[in-house]
């Protein structure tokens, strides 16, 4: 009589993340070949080459910024501290920024953890919802003085991230077609808006204004309140060119929940 | 009156897909886009379109107001003993009901144990334990998703002392007894028939024929260690002849060319799945009908 099921398959993970527990498996399996260990590696190398695809899928910049090899041990590392919880890859990373701050081995680039949180937020944004923005027309369609009481959605896709660090900038810098090089110092704060205007994700350096804005917004605030909260926190807050920049990057969206879809 | 068996059988044939369909892959989207059809129809990886939206689902989307699609799903590990994703299949539900696919596809696999996914197709013994678990499973994704599905034989670089079946009597009594349909991956029948000596040949022959609902075909590496399912490259001529010999067994079973490492250009997907046509149509008098 063999080893119960849950138990060869407990075995053969515990196989997969330790090479050194192979052993307890090999009684459960055909040993006729003499290379079975070296065919498990297989199977280990198969798992882990999965995670770091998916990661190098998400956070394409973390990893330009340590290079492929350093890269690969992160994704190991963080495999093992972090094991997936989906059979859905594109759901596995989710804490690898957090991961990040505080691994031992990136203690040199203090950035990196947040440049990893900013790709997550875009990494999220290119699977979510699907919503109809508001178009100039629209806006423009508003009696007035109803556009100071008009209240909106923010795009499922719209996300933000403030960092001590030029992480937008970073991210820019590392893009295929880059206008920007890296940013001269790294030692200075920024803001990061998410934004997915039609399909592709775009990241744009945001403001401390712009964001006190957004977030009174998202909170179901009308349009005066969220310019009050903007020039609050930022009193060369210009409402104008925001509102421009919102409607051509599709933040905002009808507030009804139908509007998601 | 009609056995289930023929029921399915006849549900197969009638099915609206046919002929040779391809792998739909990423960095194929802008070209199947902009193209005049040129395939039979696309199957799809299921994960890769559980987003609640944005750039994937919508060329999903679009490809199937031209396209026949089969949705082939790479991450439910139904055979995990610790159990699967309830929230994975409802999402798998919601996709189904969004693209209105005409088949729908998982493996003969486990990949989890105790909430911990390892995200690879690893091999399940070939025990009667494990058929119980199965039947048992593929008949709650049958409920769930309130349709058939077709499960496929995987490939694997090691096997169990205490395996019952060969893998053919093992996915006939699944199918059988689940009513579930079988996709036959006979690259991966090869894959294994050099990795562990069994014989392919005898595994297609063994096969009952009115369960096929579906054959892969695809590249595989071989190294000195074994022999590995990469989908990387074309198709092996061994492969092609038990292809040939599937085709004179099973009939003209909607036959899926996949390619997942190296993807290379669009036209050299078109191509082996031309092949597909040509050698299957020598066998049986299958609708060669183009592209």
């Amino acid at each position: 009589m063999s080893a119960p099921l849950e138990r060869v398959q407990a075995d053969f993970a515990a196989a997969l993340t330790e090479s050194s527990a192979a052993a307890a498996l090999l009684p459960a399996l055909v040993r006729d070949d003499a290379r079975v260990l070296d065919r498990l590696a297989l199977y280990r190398g198969n798992v882990s080459a999965a995670w770091e695809k998916a990661l190098a899928n998400a956070y394409p910049v973390v990893r330009a910024l340590v290079g492929a090899e350093f890269f690969g041990g992160l994704a190991r590392a963080y495999g093992r501290a972090h094991p997936s919880i989906s059979g859905d890859l594109n759901r596995f990373g989710a804490r690898f920024g957090q991961f990040i701050d505080a691994f031992e081995h990136t203690r040199s680039l203090p950035y990196l953890g947040d440049v990893a949180a900013l790709e997550w937020s875009v990494h999220a944004a290119h699977y979510a919802a699907d919503a109809v923005a508001l178009t100039r027309e629209r806006i423009g369609a508003l009696p007035p003085g109803e556009l100071l009481t008009a209240r909106f959605a923010l795009h499922p896709a719209c996300a933000w991230l403030r960092s001590r660090f030029p992480v937008a900038s970073i991210w820019l810098a590392h893009q295929p077609q880059a206008t920007v090089g890296l940013p001269e110092s790294l030692d200075r704060s920024e803001v990061a808006l998410v934004v997915r205007p039609r399909w592709r994700v775009e990241v744009l350096v945001s403001s401390a204004g712009e964001l006190a804005a957004l977030a009174r917004l998202r909170e179901g605030a009308d349009i005066e309140d969220a310019i009050t909260a903007g020039l609050r926190a930022q009193p060369e807050f210009a409402f104008p060119k925001a509102l421009v920049r919102w409607v051509d990057c599709a933040v905002l969206v009808e507030p009804r929940p139908e509007a998601a879809y | 009156m009609k056995s289930v068996i023929d029921q399915a059988s006849h549900d197969d044939r009638a099915n609206s897909l046919g002929g040779a369909g391809i792998g739909l892959r990423a960095p194929h989207y802008r070209e199947l886009l902009a193209r005049e059809r040129c395939a039979d129809w696309l199957e799809a990886h299921s994960e890769n379109y559980f987003g609640d939206g944005g750039y994937d689902l919508h060329v999903l989307t679009r490809l199937r107001e031209r396209y026949p699609v089969s949705l082939h799903g790479v991450g439910l590990a139904l055979g995990s003993a610790a159990g699967y994703s309830s929230g994975h299949l409802r999402r798998l539900a919601a996709l189904i009901r969004r693209i209105e696919p005409s088949l729908v596809s998982e493996h003969l696999c486990w990949g989890a144990v105790d909430g911990r996914v390892l995200n690879d197709l690893l091999p399940l013994p070939m025990t009667r334990e494990a058929l119980e678990l199965m039947c048992g499973r593929v008949a709650e994704m049958q409920d769930v998703l309130q349709r058939r599905v077709l499960i496929e034989n995987v490939s694997s670089y090691v096997r169990f002392a205490g395996d019952e079946y060969e893998e053919a009597g093992f996915l006939n009594e699944l199918a059988r007894r689940s009513g579930c349909g079988i996709l036959l991956d006979v690259n991966n029948l090869y894959v294994n028939q050099l990795n562990h000596g069994s014989d392919a040949a005898a595994q297609i022959d063994a096969i009952v024929p009115q369960h096929v609902g579906e054959i892969h075909l695809a590249g595989h590496l071989v190294t000195e260690l074994a022999v590995i399912d990469h989908h990387g490259a074309r198709v092996a001529e061994a492969v092609w002849a038990l292809y040939e010999r599937a085709v004179a067994h099973c009939g003209c079973v909607p036959t899926l060319l996949e390619w997942d490492t190296d993807v290379p250009e669009l036209d050299v997907l078109i191509d082996e799945a031309a092949t597909a046509r040509r050698r299957s149509a020598a066998r049986r008098n299958c609708d060669v009908r183009a592209a």
